[in-house]
């Protein structure tokens, strides 16, 4: 538990944090919570300094009045480092990490998809990773979304199938 | 019928190409479908052959429930391959959406997009099941 030690002691000591921020529930994991404000730098710090230089995922949370956000960092010994922050659910917005981790950019494309979050400066790109005809204002991983009502766009060539003779009988 | 139908439909029953497709199955089908195709189990002694275009293809195989992400691509398939064609619905999920019905990404079994012609259960659906299931289709021609 040394090096997980170490980590908490250099996070403490550089950004002032109370010591119930950091969790180290089992050897080489670590939790982190940090506001919105803060999460920039000690995010940089993580990466730079502490040498968390692998990110594994991200993952959203709907928290009911705010969206939590989980990025997890690792090193190439196994450690994870987990850094949670929350943002309002009535301006969700974040900025981009794809200057630091290219492979960021299809997890916040899901939390785009997926919880209605904005990303600024995530270069443009497809949808991801719910299908081409799906509305735009329909979030399906939020908690209060209800699939009843819910019109989805027809497909193209969908009109002329069913006539078509296809041998519907059943064997 | 006419004796040219009549050999015709002699050939097509001796022979039937099929063509798999995955609608978004979980890959349990799939291997059951090739452990059919493959010399243990067979389907190749009734003429059944796995062709790797739509437009050679008598039957398509479809397993697992429709996503709305495929929905289009499997119309575009099924609309690739000439008359007279037939569908198989491999699997519980290709039957009705099975777990995965109701869920938002699932618009529900190959019959909410295509006609089928044959649906074949199980979870995944066992090869003895699918040679079964292709026998009584190619049965069902002979009428």
């Amino acid at each position: 538990m040394k090096m997980e030690e170490d980590v908490k002691q250099s996070l403490i000591k550089q950004f002032n944090l109370p010591e119930e921020t950091i969790r180290i529930p089992r050897p080489r994991r670590i939790f982190l919570e940090i506001s919105q404000e803060k999460f920039k730098e000690v995010f940089d710090f993580s990466v730079k300094e502490l040498k968390f230089a692998i990110l594994l995922t991200i993952t959203g949370l709907d928290e009911q009045e705010r969206f939590g956000v989980i990025y997890h960092l690792a090193r190439e010994t196994g450690a994870i480092l987990n850094i949670k922050t929350s943002i309002p659910r009535d301006n969700p917005t974040l900025k981009t990490i794809t200057p630091d981790f290219s492979n960021a950019d299809i997890y916040e494309r899901e939390l785009m998809d997926l919880f209605g979050i904005k990303v600024e400066g995530l270069p443009p790109g497809n949808r991801y990773p719910l299908s081409d005809h799906w509305p735009n204002d329909q979030y399906p991983l939020r908690k209060d979304w209800k699939q009843e009502g819910v019109t989805f766009e027809q497909p193209r060539e969908k009109q002329d199938v069913s006539e078509k003779s296809g041998g519907d009988q059943n064997a | 019928m006419g004796l040219t139908k009549k050999i015709v439909t002699w050939a097509r029953i001796k022979s039937p190409w099929i063509i798999h497709f995955n609608t978004g199955a979980c890959n349990a089908c799939d291997i059951e479908i090739i452990a059919a195709l493959t010399p243990r189990y067979d389907l190749e002694r009734f003429g059944v052959l796995l062709k790797g275009t739509p437009r050679h293809a008598d039957i398509l195989v479809c397993s697992g429930p429709v996503t709305r992400q495929i929905e289009d691509r499997l119309i575009r398939i099924y609309e690739q391959m000439a008359e007279p064609k037939f569908v198989i619905a491999v699997g519980s999920c290709a039957c009705s959406g099975g777990v995965f019905s109701g869920c938002y990404n699932v618009k529900g079994g190959i019959n909410s997009t295509i006609p089928v012609s044959a649906y074949i259960p199980g979870c995944p659906a066992s090869p003895k099941a699918i040679i079964d299931g292709a026998v009584k289709l190619l049965a069902s021609l002979k009428g």
